[in-house]
């Protein structure tokens, strides 16, 4: 392909494919924009650039100032135009596409070269706004040994060699580069940013879990499969039927939506966590990496020690032992904790506290508040876990589980408790603390996460958006405190075991039904392929993405103490050793082998007492040595070993030179010893 | 001084010069320093809006420059330089130093810029293939008559990238011999009374003899074509010369003595060295007596060379 492509250029003129090639990287850097650019910026690029290369290939002139100038503040224009404004991260994208699809118009001398090859590598910065995979890596790349060649490409004086050598020679600077380029990732001192406030936009369009709940809320989420958070546990991780994640906590309900409380922020420093809370039974570890999205909940596994070690970031508690955290939504978070899922949470609240979470709404679900009444006399002659057991024994009795409950009116507990007899976790939970706050336990609904997929590869749990769940909590006396119930679980008791995911019947296209079910299958192929997809993206997310200052401290500390150990760095030494020797040795080789027995045969000759002095050629030398107190054949050897050196290094040299008399010579050394 | 210091000019050094790494300076370009500015710019975008793959992209293409400074000290280090061959000139016109520059590495150099260090941007450029070598001509116009040696030359290079700016200095052991510039109307050329009895104007042109072996120092001008052309090269073909008899031994003696001590030496020098090329042209045999200096009668390349060396030294240091 190359080769063609060269065979193609070398037709040309050279000034014209030089162009060519620059137009070619111009094109590599503007193509990934086209997907967030407004439409009409994209066509003007395409439009623009292939007239640049009608005017290469023509090899007509340039068009001049005066057309040059108007058209681009008409551009500029139309950027305010649909911007609003010429501030701001999409505009100036927008601009600078622009400014180098202009630029390409008006390259006079080399200096316009420079500034757009300068421009090509700042606007492959500005994509990464964008895309930040591994595969828009791989482009860079790309990009960057294209752009390279072109840089090079401009350089030549004289003859250029072709474009598939100017590419390797570009590909060998890079690739000389990278360890470079490693090194300084790794061991550059980072600093936190944002060094200044950011412009508006730089988290919008995200999505995630929102602070309030009504009905419908969470069905974009379940359907979603992007990723909410990682966790990686540092000791054993805890079975999969407690990896509740608790998020925000929905204490008020109005008949329609359920909100929180939101005041009272405690900074966790001050928070005197030991009165409210007691932990008992099995401890574990973890530490969660948040993918950017709404902010900004830290998902904790029900019930969490504060967050600790998170980047950049302070963390706030709420009386409700939600975690909440001041950092804008458009970076990864990554926080430490310690769960502790036999907890005691709040036992001591008092009675006018205890209020707020008795509450409901005037005039709302009559036939929910007779049946509540039917429950309340149950608690008063049995308790309160046999109240709680009657309600969760109806759930689970006639009650379907499904994304597709239909719409609800404004009763909208009675007519999911008594008409329609399905929904989802939403539906169970706020019909749940419903029943139990008109019964007289105080209850709320806990939004989060529930679940999570192990990744066998690299040991990740994986909590995606569709993991997103509503579960309640029911205040039991000073004894118990608060109390996790999941009347979802009641209902499909293998959501909680497994995944929402695949509790849901997938409705696949053209009767894919099989392919879906692969997909989800954990033993065949096409999971391993999955997961370890998803190990190199979290892999690429934790050292590439979110390598912070934090981060790099962690390894760089871990880094010293691993070259604190004396066998690495004796390996380390050795290895450095073996390749000095070798390039040693490869110089050794590739010394003219005639000067080599040269300077051997003069070795030998010192031994038998007989320096050569600096200016002595080897003719002089045979002088000498006839003088040596040697056996006749022996001084024979040496001399015809320096006649033959003098021919062969000082003579006409020979139409092609092959090893036969260095062989001669060589062979003369051997008899001269 | 101190660009004598901080960049080792060296005197004249004899032979071929190797360009080791401590001879080779290297800086920043202006291109250069405003990539150092857009590296900033970058890392600065990284740091805000905490791109990782930025910091990538900013740390390799800085690491990419690093290696480009690495590859433009060696694109020049390590070359083998030599004085070429320097010719003759006639004042005034463009004294050409000939420089060879070899690549012992089994890298090729492309883009090497030799100028010298006195005229400001570099006009010459070539590539040095790997193992192999290349020469470059640099002129410069001569003033007077005399040894002009060879201005300091200065090899640059901005290869591969043009971020950096690599040089080095080199005195070449090379000079070349400026002859007085001949005059441009001069008087005809001074022949005695006897010479022109023998009438040594029409001498070689009718007494044609024959021909005879090439004997170096024939002019040229009495190759006999025609009769080479005939003999074909398998038979030894050699040049052969044509022969002329009675040639007139005419005495024609151009002596700077003769001429008027009034003219200025310059003037005098000059009218002797148009009439030695006059007397060349003419192929009239002639001799030359430069004060105590005296160049036998004789005619082609090495004697008429030989008289305007007499000439161009006359009075100037090692003559």
């Amino acid at each position: 392909m190359i080769a063609r492509l060269s065979g193609v250029a070398s037709r040309m003129t050279r000034d014209k494919a030089d162009t060519l090639l620059l137009l070619v990287a111009a094109v590599m850097v503007l193509a990934p924009h086209f997907g967030h650019l407004p439409l009409w910026t994209s066509a003007t690029v395409c439009l623009t650039l292939l007239w640049r290369g009608a005017i290469t290939l023509r090899g007509s002139r340039l068009p001049p100032m005066w057309l040059l100038l108007p058209v681009s503040l008409l551009a500029m224009g139309g950027v305010y135009l649909t911007f609003r404004t010429l501030l701001g991260r999409e505009p100036g994208v927008t601009m600078l596409t622009l400014l180098l699809t202009f630029k390409l118009l008006e390259m006079h001398a080399r200096r316009d070269l420079f500034v757009v090859i300068f421009l090509s590598f700042f606007l492959l910065l500005t994509n990464f706004f964008y895309s930040q995979s591994i595969l828009t890596a791989l482009v860079m790349v790309a990009t960057i040994i294209v752009l390279l060649s072109a840089q090079i490409t401009f350089q030549f004086t004289g003859a250029v060699p072709p474009l598939a050598a100017r590419l390797k020679l570009a590909g060998r600077i890079f690739l000389i580069a990278a360890p470079l380029g490693v090194l300084l990732f790794v061991g550059f001192p980072r600093i936190q940013g944002p060094l200044w406030g950011l412009p508006g936009d730089a988290g919008a369009g995200k999505s995630g879990m929102s602070d309030t709940m009504s009905p419908g809320s969470m069905t974009s989420l379940a359907l979603s499969e992007e990723v909410a958070f990682r966790v990686r546990f540092k000791g054993a991780a805890p079975p999969q039927e407690l990896l509740y994640w608790r998020g925000p906590v929905l204490s008020n309900y109005d008949g329609r939506t359920w909100t929180r409380i939101g005041q009272a922020l405690y900074p966790i420093a001050q928070l005197r966590l030991t009165r409210q809370l007691a932990w008992n039974g099995p401890s574990y570890p973890y530490e969660v990496t948040l993918e950017p999205g709404r902010r900004q909940f830290l998902f904790m596994l029900e019930l969490s020690e504060p967050a600790s070690n998170i980047d950049g970031a302070s963390a706030f508690y709420t009386n409700e032992l939600e975690q909440l955290v001041r950092a804008s939504g458009d970076k990864r978070l990554r926080y430490d904790s310690v769960a502790h899922p036999g907890y005691l949470a709040q036992p001591g609240l008092e009675p006018q506290a205890l209020e707020r979470w008795l509450q409901l709404p005037q005039g709302f679900n009559p036939r929910t508040l007779r049946y509540a009444a039917q429950i309340q006399a149950l608690r008063a002659e049995r308790g309160d876990d046999a109240a709680i057991a009657a309600v969760l024994a109806m759930f689970r009795k006639d009650f379907e589980y499904t994304l597709e409950p239909g719409r609800l009116g404004r009763d909208a507990v009675d007519e999911f408790l008594f008409d329609a007899r399905k929904g989802f976790c939403e539906h169970y939970s706020g019909a749940f603390v419903y029943v139990m706050r008109a019964a007289g336990l105080p209850a709320r609904v806990v939004n989060g996460y529930q679940g999570g997929e192990l990744n066998p590869v690299d040991g990740y749990y994986t909590v995606r958006q569709s993991d997103a769940h509503a579960w309640t909590e029911v205040w039991l006396g000073p004894q118990r405190g608060w109390k996790r119930f999941d009347p979802t679980a009641a209902v499909a008791p293998e959501r909680i075991r497994t995944s929402l995911a695949q509790v849901l019947p997938q409705e696949a296209p053209f009767g894919l039904q099989g392919l879906t079910r692969l997909a989800r299958d954990q033993v065949s192929w096409l999971a391993q392929m999955r997961f370890g997809i998803s190990a190199m993206n979290n892999a690429w997310n934790q050292w590439i993405l979110d390598y912070n200052p934090n981060r790099q401290q962690n390894f760089l500390r871990a880094l010293t103490s691993a070259f604190g150990d004396w066998r690495l760095l004796a390996g380390l030494a050795l290895c450095a050793g073996l390749a000095l020797l070798m390039k040693y040795r490869r110089t050794e080789r590739a010394r003219d082998p005639i000067d080599a027995a040269y300077l051997a045969f003069c070795r030998q000759l010192a031994r038998h007492g007989l320096d050569k002095a600096p200016d002595e050629g080897p003719l002089g030398l045979a002088l000498r040595v006839r003088q040596l107190n040697l056996p006749r054949e022996k001084i024979a050897a040496m001399t015809g070993f320096l006649e033959l050196y003098g021919a062969l290094k000082y003579g006409a040299p020979a139409a092609q030179r092959d090893n036969e008399p260095i062989a001669r010579l060589n062979s003369l050394l051997k008899q001269s010893r | 001084m101190l660009d004598r210091w901080l960049f080792q000019l060296k005197e004249k050094e004899a032979g071929e010069v190797q360009l080791v790494m401590r001879r080779v300076f290297i800086l920043p370009t202006r291109p250069g320093v405003a990539f150092v500015g857009l590296l900033l710019i970058m890392l600065i975008g990284s740091v805000n809006y905490n791109l990782g793959l930025g910091f990538v992209l900013t740390f390799f293409t800085g690491a990419c420059a690093i290696v480009d400074m690495y590859m433009t000290a060696k694109n020049l280090a390590f070359l083998h330089l030599a004085p070429g061959r320097a010719q003759p000139v006639f004042a005034g016109d463009e004294a050409q130093f000939e420089l060879h520059v070899r690549n012992t590495t089994p890298r090729s150099r492309y883009a090497v810029w030799l100028g010298f260090q006195d005229e400001g941007a570099p006009r010459q450029s070539i590539d040095v293939a790997a193992k192999g070598s290349a020469a470059v001509v640099l002129s410069r116009p001569t003033v007077g008559r005399g040894w002009l040696a060879a201005p300091r030359v200065r090899l640059s290079t901005r290869f591969p990238l043009g971020l950096f700016g690599a040089w080095s200095y080199w005195q070449p052991d090379l000079k070349v011999l400026a002859y007085p510039q001949p005059e441009v109307a001069p008087p005809p050329l001074p022949t005695t009374g006897a010479a022109r009895e023998d009438g040594y104007g029409t001498v070689g042109l009718d007494n044609f003899s024959g021909i005879r072996n090439y004997q170096p120092g024939d002019p040229m001008r009495h190759l006999a074509w025609r009769q080479i052309a005939r003999l074909h090269p398998a038979d030894g073909g050699h040049l052969v010369s044509k022969h002329f008899e009675g040639g007139a031994v005419s005495d024609m003696l151009l002596d700077l003595d003769a001429l008027s001590p009034q003219l200025d030496i310059e003037v005098r020098l000059s009218r002797l060295a148009a009439w030695v090329l006059e007397a060349e042209r003419r192929a009239l045999p002639y001799a030359l007596r430069i004060g105590q200096r005296e160049i036998a009668q004789g005619l082609g390349e090495a004697h008429c060379a030989e008289c305007l060396r007499a000439l161009a030294l006359h009075g100037k240091e090692g003559a």
